[in-house]
């Protein structure tokens, strides 16, 4: 196993090698002979963990050396951090799919009507300011949107979920112990 | 170079080495040691933090008279001592809070 290691070395960057490598050989040799004395698993361990250490070790830094940056950097390693309850529904990946198909029926439909069509060019005249009604539906959707919100917010309302409800109904730790004397 | 709060693995290299000064294998002993074995590093992991470390300029080279070739010490320079002590402050400061916060209050 110590000269399958001494080949993993060959995968860091020379300038790696170079610096390190000595002493990498030196110190895997001095574990080798310590483990010498454990059990088959704890040995087998110690390789596993030697060989994913090199070769983790050994992309770092060729991340290091192709951009420059630290490690940690390239690579975060640090697990993020996920909220337990989050799971993406399911429902979406069916949403999604059913748009999908509605959007590839309309660009066929679009297709048929436009192949039993005249291949006719009607005359389009130049847009009038009178038919620009961009602000205008901004403004109905922002309407629409304060309307659902308002609506939303109303139900949680009235189903006490609301956030200031909620927040009202917390306790500090130390009111919920003492509660209990 | 990192910044705080330092990775479990960086804090301990650099309080093995706070010590006195080590090469490779003794680090690595000592971690496994300080840690109660909880944290046991690999070699690769072990010279990717003493690479970084060197170029942060946290822990420098340091000749052993009885060195051997493939035995490197190294030592604690003044900029890594500063952080370590940074970070020790600020892990003190949150076990403080920490035993603060879930002291049972009195009534």
């Amino acid at each position: 196993m110590l000269s399958f290691c001494r080949y993993l070395l060959y995968l860091y960057p020379s300038a790696h090698r170079f610096e390190y490598g000595e002493e990498m050989v030196a110190v895997l040799c001095e574990r080798q002979a310590e483990s010498w004395n454990s059990g088959v698993v704890a040995r087998s361990s110690f390789w596993a963990r030697e060989i994913a250490g090199l070769l983790h070790g050994a992309l770092q830094e060729h991340a290091r050396v192709i951009t420059g940056l630290h490690p940690w950097v390239a690579f975060p390693l640090r697990r993020f951090s996920m909220r337990s309850e989050f799971r993406f529904p399911k429902a979406t990946g069916w949403l999604m799919l059913v748009i999908l198909a509605a959007v590839v029926m309309v660009y066929e439909k679009a297709k048929a009507i436009q192949a039993s069509l005249p291949n006719t060019h009607p005359y389009v005249g130049p847009i009038q300011p009178a038919q620009f009604t961009l602000i205008s539906t901004f403004a109905v959707v922002f309407v629409a949107g304060c309307v659902i919100g308002a609506v939303g917010w109303a139900v949680l309302f009235a189903l006490r979920r609301s956030g200031a409800q909620r927040f009202s109904e917390l306790r500090p730790s130390g009111d919920r112990s003492s509660g209990n004397k | 170079m990192e910044a705080l709060p330092l990775s479990e693995p960086v804090l301990l290299i650099l309080l093995s080495l706070a010590e006195r000064p080590r090469h490779g294998y003794s680090i690595l002993k000592n971690v496994e040691e300080m840690s109660g074995g909880r944290v046991r590093l690999s070699t690769g992991t072990l010279y990717g933090a003493i690479g970084r470390l060197l170029d942060g300029r946290w822990i420098e080279r340091f000749k052993e008279d009885d060195s051997s070739r493939g035995r490197q010490a190294y030592r604690l320079t003044s900029q890594g001592r500063l952080i370590l002590r940074q970070e020790v402050s600020r892990l003190k400061q949150l076990t403080r809070v920490a035993s603060l916060c879930m002291a049972p209050k009195e009534t």
